[in-house]
C-alpha cells in the first residue's frame, strides 16, 4: 500500500482537562482522494480538521504528514490550505488581492503570482473578477474566491470546514458538482467536512462518520449507506426503519414477530439485534403477496416518491417511498426481499464488522 | 509556571502610569500634613474638614440634584427622539437626524460652553429676570445628556423585532398600550444605561458649566478649578478618595447594566473627555 | 402611533432648534460682531494678519498633534496586548475606570507631582538630580493631556481588534502568513478604522482643553480652547472670540473629514 499523507495515531483532544473532544482517533488519508467527515455539530469532526491545519494541537497521539510527525508544524508552514465555513476572505483586499495573499507572503516573483492568481480565477470560473471588492460579491461568488485563493498555493490537501452550509439549496447542488470536478481535476486530497449527508454521500470517495469523537464508521458511500453499522449511522444517513430483532441462526432473523430470510450471518444464534430496512425498498403489495399486513395512515408527496407511513399489526410504524399513490387508511401487504435486511449486531467494533462482512461477501 | 511575557511587563507599565495620580491623590488624603510633598503620619482630618466644610458639602449636593435632574429630563426627551428617528421612513432624513443628533457629541465643550453662554444671554435680553444660574446650567445639561441617552437606546430599537409590535397590533393592543407594554420594557436596558451615561456626563462637566453658571451657583467641578488654581489643600484629596469610591461603584453598576445592553463604549468615553 | 409619537417628540425637535442649531447659527453670527456690536469682517481680519492669533492656531494643532501622536504610540501595543489577556473585559474595566473620575481632580494630582517638592522631583533627588521646575511647562501639558486621553484612544482601538474575525488569522497563518506578515498585512489593516476613531476622540479635545493650560500648563500653551475661554470670560470680546470658535469648528470637521470611515473597496 501506498504511504498515506496523512495520518492520525491515537489523537486525543481535551480542552480545560476534561472536556474530551476527540476520544480516540486513528485513520490514514491517501493522496488524491475525496475524503467527507460526517457528523452532527459538536462531535469533532471540526477539531480533526484545525488539527491538520495546525490550528490545534492534539492532547495526545500523533499526526503524520507523508510519514513525518507535524504535532508542533506552525500551520504556517504546512503544505495544507483551508477553506473557512464564513470564507475568512480579507476584507480590505479585492479579489486578486486575496488570492495572492499566500503567494506575495511566500516572495514570490510578480509575474508568476499574476499567472497563479489567473489560473486559480479560471479553475473557480471567475475569470476576470480581479480588480472586485470583496463585498461586491455574492456568497456563492466569495465561496469560489475562498478556493481560488487556497488552491493557489498548490496544497497537497484541500481542507473545506462546511463551506457550502450558507449557500441556498440550488447553489449548494451545483457547487457539490463543482467541488467533484475540480478535485479530480486537480488531483489532490480534499478533506471536506459537513453535517449534510446527501452532500457526504454524493460527493466523497470515502466517508468518516463522526460522532461523540469517535469514528463511528469509515468507508465508501455505498458501503456506508447499504450497511452501517449501527443504529446510529442507519438512522443518520438516509431514511431508515430501524425495529429490534433476533438472530435465529445464520442468514435467519425474526422481528416483528415474524422470521425472515436474511443474507446476514456469523452471529451467535438467537443474538438480539436491530435489523434496518430502507424504505425505498419496501414496496406495498396486495395482502395476498405481502410478508406483512399493513394499515396505510398518512401520505406525502415528495416530488420524485411517496412517502407513506403505515402500522403493521403490532403496531410498528413503516416508511415506504413508491413511486405509486397508495389512499390511506387502506390494509395491504409490505414486501421486501431479503436483501433488503440488514442486520446490525449491538457493540460490534467497526474491526469486527468489516471481518464479518468479508467473511460471507463471496 | 506561567512563563514571562514582555507584553505583560508593558501592560503593567501602563496601568502603573494610569492609577499612580490617583493613588497620590488618595494617599495624600491621609496625610498629616498640609501639602501633596512629603506623607507626615496618618491622619483623617482633611475628611473632617471635608464634612465639616458646608459650602462644599451644598454645592456637592446641588451637582447631584442637578446630575438627577437634568439626566432624567434628557432620558424622557432621548427616549422619544430615538424612537422619531426610528421610525423615520425615508433612509436620507433619518440619516440627517442622527448626524443632527451627534453634533453636540463631536463638539468641543468650550464650543458648546461659549455658543450657549451666547444663546442664554441672548433669552436675557429678551425676558429680562432670566439669568444665567441654577436654570442655565440645568438647561444646558439637558441639552448634553440627550444625544447620548438617543445613541443608547437607539441600538435597542434596532435590536427589536418589529414584527412583535405588530403581533401586539393584531392582538388588539392600543397605541398607548403598545408603548407602555411592548416597547418601553423592551427598551429598558438601553433607557437605564442611557440614564447612567447622561448622569455621569452632568457630573464630569466642568467646560460647559463653567462658561453658563453665573456667580449664584457652582458646580463640584467648577469649585474644584477655583480651588486648585489657589493651590493644594488636601481637603481636595479627601474629597479625590470618596469620588474614586464613588466612581468604582459606578463602574461596577456600569458594568453589570451593559453586560446585558452592551452600548456603544467609545461614543461615551469621547465625550466625557472633553469635560 | 405615528401621531403619539410625534406629539411626544416635540421637545427633542425644540432641543434640535434650541440648542444643537441656534447656538451654531448664533456663534458664526457673533464671529461677524466687533465689540460695540456692528456686523464686520474685521474679526477674521485680525485673525489672520495680525499673526499672533495664527502663531496661537499653529501652536494649538502642533500640541495636539503630538499628544494624538504619543498617545497612539502608547495606545496601540496596550489595546493589542489586553486582547490577549485572559479576563480581558475586567482589565479593559480598568482602563476605563480612571476616565469616570473627574478630570480636575486628575488635573490637581499633577499639580502635586509634578509641584518643585512633589513625587517626580522628590524620585530625581533620590538619584541625585536637582530638583526641576516641572509643573507649568510644555512637558507636563503634553503629558497630563496624554494621561488624561490614553483611555479614549485605547478603547476604540481595543475595540477594532476585538471585531477582527479570529478565522482571518488563521486563514492568513494558513496561506504560509508568519505572525509578523499577519499582522502588517491583515491586523493593522484591520484595526485602523479603531485608530482613526482614536484620533478623533483625541486630537479635537487636545485643540480645547483650556483648564489643563491653566492649570498645568500655566499659560505657556495657549490652545484654541484657552483663546475661546479668554475672550469670552476674561476679555468679554465675544466677537473674536466666536471667531476662534468658528476655527475651532472648522479645525473638528477637517479632522472629522480626514478619519471619518471612508468607502473604500472591499470594505465593510
Amino acid at each position: 500500500m501506498k504511504q498515506p499523507i496523512i495520518s492520525f495515531k491515537n489523537v486525543m483532544k481535551t480542552y480545560d482537562g476534561d472536556v474530551k473532544v476527540l476520544k480516540n482517533i486513528s485513520f490514514d488519508i491517501e493522496e488524491g482522494k475525496f475524503y467527507t467527515l460526517l457528523g452532527p455539530s459538536g462531535c469533532g469532526k471540526t477539531t480533526i480538521l484545525r488539527m491538520i491545519a495546525g490550528f490545534s494541537e492534539p492532547t495526545k497521539g500523533d499526526i503524520y504528514f507523508e510519514g513525518k510527525r507535524i504535532n508542533e508544524i506552525s500551520s504556517n508552514k504546512r503544505q495544507v490550505n483551508t477553506v473557512f465555513q464564513d470564507y475568512a476572505l480579507f476584507p480590505h483586499m479585492n479579489v486578486f488581492e486575496n488570492i495572492a495573499f499566500g503567494l506575495k507572503v511566500k516572495h514570490l516573483p510578480k509575474k508568476q503570482i499574476e499567472q497563479k492568481v489567473k489560473e486559480a480565477l479560471k479553475m473557480v470560473r471567475l475569470d476576470g473578477y480581479e480588480k472586485r471588492g470583496i463585498n461586491e460579491m455574492s456568497g456563492g461568488q466569495k465561496q469560489r474566491v475562498a478556493i481560488a485563493r487556497a488552491i493557489a498555493n498548490e496544497p497537497k490537501v484541500l481542507l473545506l470546514d462546511e463551506p457550502l452550509s450558507a449557500l441556498d439549496h440550488k447553489l449548494r447542488t451545483d457547487m457539490q458538482y463543482e467541488l467533484r470536478e475540480l478535485q479530480q481535476r486537480l488531483g489532490i486530497t480534499f478533506i471536506f467536512v459537513t453535517h449534510d449527508q446527501e452532500e457526504a454521500l454524493a460527493m466523497s470517495d470515502e466517508i468518516f462518520v463522526v460522532n461523540d469523537g469517535l469514528i463511528v464508521q469509515s468507508g465508501t458511500p455505498v458501503d456506508i449507506y447499504d450497511e452501517p453499522i449501527n443504529h446510529y449511522v442507519a438512522d443518520f444517513i438516509g431514511e431508515s426503519n430501524i425495529v429490534d430483532g433476533v438472530m435465529i441462526k445464520d442468514e435467519l432473523v425474526e422481528f416483528v414477530g415474524h422470521q425472515f430470510t436474511c443474507v446476514d450471518s456469523g452471529m451467535r444464534s438467537n443474538e438480539p439485534v436491530e435489523v434496518v430496512l430502507r424504505p425505498e425498498d419496501l414496496t406495498l403489495t396486495d395482502l395476498a403477496h405481502g410478508k406483512l399486513q399493513v394499515k396505510v395512515d398518512t401520505q406525502l408527496f415528495r416530488g420524485v416518491y411517496y412517502e407513506i407511513i403505515c402500522y403493521d399489526e403490532a403496531g410498528n410504524e413503516w416508511m415506504v417511498h413508491s413511486t405509486r399513490k397508495s389512499v390511506p387508511q387502506t390494509v395491504c401487504g409490505l414486501d421486501f426481499e431479503p436483501e433488503a435486511i440488514h442486520v446490525m449486531r449491538f457493540n460490534e467494533s467497526e474491526e469486527d464488522f468489516d471481518a464479518r462482512l468479508e467473511s460471507y461477501e463471496e | 509556571m506561567k512563563k514571562f511575557k514582555w507584553s505583560n511587563l508593558y501592560l503593567l507599565f501602563v496601568f502603573i502610569f494610569l492609577y499612580i495620580p490617583i493613588a497620590y491623590l488618595i494617599v495624600y488624603s491621609f496625610s498629616a500634613g498640609n501639602s501633596m510633598s512629603g506623607f507626615t503620619g496618618f491622619s483623617l482630618k482633611h475628611f473632617y474638614t471635608l464634612f465639616s466644610d458646608t459650602r462644599l458639602i451644598i454645592i456637592l449636593l446641588n451637582t447631584f440634584m442637578l446630575a438627577f435632574l437634568s439626566s432624567l429630563i434628557a432620558t424622557l426627551i432621548g427616549i422619544f427622539g430615538a424612537m422619531n428617528i426610528y421610525y423615520m421612513k425615508k433612509r436620507t432624513t433619518r440619516m440627517m437626524m442622527l448626524s443632527a443628533n451627534n453634533i453636540l457629541m463631536v463638539s468641543p465643550d468650550v464650543i458648546i460652553g461659549a455658543s450657549f453662554l451666547i444663546f442664554f444671554t441672548g433669552l436675557g435680553s429678551l425676558f429680562p429676570g432670566f439669568g444665567l444660574g441654577f436654570t442655565t446650567v440645568l438647561l444646558s445639561h439637558i441639552a448634553f445628556s440627550i444625544p447620548i441617552v438617543v445613541l443608547m437606546v437607539l441600538p435597542k430599537l434596532r435590536e427589536m423585532n418589529d414584527s412583535m409590535v405588530w403581533a401586539a397590533y393584531d392582538l388588539g393592543a392600543n397605541n398607548w398600550q403598545i408603548l407602555n407594554r411592548i416597547i418601553l420594557p423592551y427598551l429598558t436596558p438601553g433607557i437605564i444605561a442611557g440614564y447612567f451615561m447622561a448622569f455621569t456626563y452632568s457630573l464630569d462637566d466642568f467646560a460647559v458649566t463653567f462658561f453658563v453658571t453665573g456667580n449664584g451657583f457652582t458646580t463640584l467641578s467648577v469649585e474644584i478649578y477655583s480651588r486648585a488654581r489657589q493651590g493644594i489643600s488636601l481637603e481636595i484629596n479627601a474629597l479625590s478618595a470618596l469620588v474614586f469610591l464613588f466612581s468604582l461603584i459606578l463602574v461596577v453598576g456600569y458594568y453589570f447594566i451593559s453586560k446585558d445592553n452592551m452600548p456603544r463604549k467609545n461614543k461615551k468615553e469621547r465625550k466625557s473627555l472633553n469635560r | 402611533m405615528k401621531k403619539v409619537q410625534t406629539l411626544f417628540a416635540i421637545p427633542y425637535f425644540l432641543w434640535l432648534l434650541l440648542f444643537v442649531f441656534a447656538p451654531v447659527a448664533l456663534i458664526v453670527f457673533y464671529s461677524f460682531l466687533n465689540t460695540s456690536g456692528q456686523f464686520t469682517l474685521q474679526n477674521y481680519d485680525s485673525y489672520f494678519t495680525s499673526g499672533k492669533y495664527l502663531i496661537m492656531t499653529f501652536n494649538s494643532v502642533w500640541y495636539a498633534f503630538l499628544i494624538t501622536l504619543i498617545t497612539l504610540i502608547i495606545s496601540y501595543p496596550t489595546a493589542y496586548f489586553l486582547t490577549k489577556l485572559k479576563h480581558k473585559d475586567l482589565w479593559l474595566l480598568l482602563i476605563i475606570l480612571p476616565t469616570w473620575i473627574n478630570l480636575l481632580l486628575k488635573a490637581y494630582a499633577f499639580i502635586g507631582i509634578f509641584g518643585i517638592h512633589g513625587g517626580v522631583n522628590k524620585f530625581l533627588e533620590f538619584f541625585g538630580f536637582a530638583p526641576h521646575q516641572i509643573l507649568f511647562t510644555d512637558f507636563s501639558f503634553i503629558v497630563v493631556a496624554m494621561y488624561i486621553e490614553l483611555p479614549f484612544m485605547i478603547i476604540p482601538i481595543f475595540n477594532a481588534l476585538e471585531e477582527l474575525n479570529p478565522s482571518l488569522l488563521s486563514a492568513s497563518h494558513d496561506l504560509g502568513a508568519n505572525n509578523i506578515q499577519t499582522f502588517i498585512k491583515v491586523v493593522l489593516p484591520l484595526s485602523m478604522n479603531g485608530v482613526k476613531s482614536g484620533i478623533q476622540a483625541v486630537f479635537i479635545p487636545s485643540l480645547s482643553l483650556f483648564m489643563l493650560t491653566r492649570l498645568i500648563g500655566g499659560n505657556r500653551v495657549i490652545t484654541l480652547g484657552t483663546a475661546i475661554e479668554e475672550h469670552f470670560l476674561v476679555t468679554q470680546n465675544w466677537g473674536m472670540g466666536s471667531t476662534i470658535g468658528v476655527v475651532l469648528i472648522i479645525a473638528m470637521i477637517i479632522v472629522m473629514i480626514l478619519t471619518g470611515e471612508k468607502k473604500k473597496r472591499g470594505g465593510q
